[in-house]
């Protein structure tokens, strides 16, 4: 697991009421319990982090948050992408 | 507090509203007859980094005309603008009920009107003057802007109410909660005249943000029970309705607009934000059981209909649960299709509809439903109203924290 997967990692059990040690990039969002307002709150700690935006719409499936590892490539590619667009300005 | 004797009736003598699609209830109710859509860009002051850029906000309100008459309030023309709806649906009730202003009895009168939050838009123009700008002081009046008290004390000032003043303050269940309280109040014989209903007027940049940060609003629009739909769409307004005691309103040879025959009131007690099937259907049967109705009697209901993925499909079974079969021969419409989702005024706005709804017998649509959702199949009265004879209504209101409110009306007492 990379630093970007470590971390998200991380803000995962901090929101978590009994964090567990076996989180993996396979680990599905919904195994964890996480519900509508953990998620934004989650997502609300990530994009701090990371400097990102991450817009979703809670009412939409969104693929992006079923498993660790899908929030993780979402991650991934939203600071590219504001690099990029730093790197551009 | 004077609470003696049998229950009185309550009847509806007056309604008045500020909505999107509509600043006076004749307008607003052309409104829904034409399934005008209030939602457009949102405007009026800097958008900045917004996501969301639709909103039904009212654009076509002006305080110094609907309000520079007012004689007893002095500074009416100065206050938040929640509190210049609040003002402008009262005054267009009490103007329908044909009372007799300043009231000669005033303690005998309850002024109940309620706001999810109050001088929000003070708040952010005093919180940049302040911390922004850095200048020297904020206005004078804005603490007595801001304040969710403020639009009740001041429509109390206006019309001489002296009786039980104040505001609810239940989110979505705003507007529901006051006029239900005020129901009580008279039928326990507390107050003769109720004023009653809720106001919010919160679109503004730092509202956005925080609605943005919930992921709940729709960057497209509002379509309640659609299978497209993906959230809500901020409003703005108020719904207003005079309450009085049937002898009183009879006294004086007032001709009552309707009857306000029940509210049901339950607390989910599980969620801020995903509501339950439990306490929306308890609410439900305690409004009709307190209007001594069956489910069967009801022939048109205003949904709480945010058009979010989770509410319009809970509200659904609820309405399956309460109703059983007679949930199908139901006409079920989301009003904020049109008005939007006008937060704690919804249930005044929604009140004067399913009012209009029964003097007309003509039952309002939801709009925008295209294609409704397998899981909704109910009948919404999809995209354009239509003729339905309507003895009974009943309105939802359920808000964040999932607290319930439902109030049912039906055709004045003979």
């Amino acid at each position: 697991m990379d630093d970007v997967a470590g971390k998200i990692v991380d803000i995962l059990k901090k929101h978590m009421k009994e964090p567990r040690d076996d989180i993996g990039l396979t680990t599905a969002l919904t195994d964890l319990k996480i519900e509508s307002l953990d998620l934004a709150m989650i997502v609300f700690d990530i994009e701090d982090t990371f400097g990102i935006e991450i817009p979703y719409n809670a009412n939409e499936e969104a693929a992006d948050f079923k498993t660790v590892g899908s929030v993780v490539e979402r991650v991934r590619g939203l600071i590219e992408s504001s690099g990029a667009a730093a790197a551009k300005a | 507090m004077v609470m003696s004797g049998a229950p009185r009736r309550v009847v509806v003598t007056g309604m008045g509203v500020v909505t999107p699609i509509g600043t006076t209830v004749a307008e607003f109710w052309a409104g829904c007859r034409e399934s005008r859509v209030g939602v457009g860009p949102l405007g009026g002051f800097p958008l900045e980094d917004l996501k969301i850029l639709i909103a039904a906000q009212i654009k076509t309100f002006d305080h110094k005309a609907r309000l520079g008459h007012f004689k007893r309030d002095k500074i009416i023309l100065h206050v938040d603008r929640y509190s210049w709806f609040a003002a402008a649906a009262a005054d267009e009730a009490i103007k329908q009920a044909g009372l007799e202003v300043p009231f000669a009895n005033g303690y005998r009168v309850a002024c109940i009107i309620g706001s999810g939050a109050g001088g929000l838009q003070t708040v952010e123009t005093s919180y940049r003057d302040l911390f922004i700008l850095k200048k020297k002081a904020t206005h004078p009046l804005t603490l007595l802007r801001i304040i969710g008290s403020s639009a009740a004390a001041h429509v109390g000032i206006e019309y001489g109410i002296k009786g039980p003043t104040f505001a609810t303050c239940s989110a979505c269940s705003t507007a529901a909660h006051a006029i239900g309280i005020g129901m009580d109040y008279i039928r326990h014989g507390m107050a003769d005249v109720a004023i009653v209903g809720a106001s919010e007027a919160v679109i503004n940049y730092g509202v956005m943000r925080a609605w943005q940060a919930m992921h709940v609003l729709s960057p497209e629009g509002i379509f309640p029970f659609a299978k497209r739909r993906n959230g809500t769409v901020l409003g703005e307004g108020a719904g207003i309705l005079v309450l009085e005691s049937d002898e009183h309103a009879k006294r004086r040879g007032a001709k009552p607009l309707a009857e306000l025959m029940g509210f049901g009131m339950t607390s989910d007690s599980k969620d801020m934000v995903n509501p339950d099937i439990e306490g929306p259907s308890e609410a439900m049967r305690l409004a009709l059981a307190d209007a001594k109705l069956a489910p069967g009697d009801i022939d048109y209901l205003n949904a709480h209909g945010t058009a979010t993925t989770i509410n319009d499909k809970n509200e659904t079974n609820a309405i399956k649960h309460v109703f059983g079969k007679h949930a199908f021969e139901l006409a079920v419409s989301s009003t904020k299709s049109m008005h939007g989702h006008p937060l704690g005024a919804g249930g005044g706005i929604e009140a004067v509809a399913c009012i209009k709804a029964m003097q007309d017998n003509w039952v309002p649509p939801t709009a925008g439903l295209d294609e409704p959702d397998p899981d909704c199949d109910l009948d919404y009265v999809p995209n354009v109203g239509r003729d339905k004879a309507v003895t009974y209504a009943l309105s939802n209101s359920f808000a964040f924290g999932g607290l319930n409110a439902v109030l049912v009306f039906g055709p004045p007492p003979h």
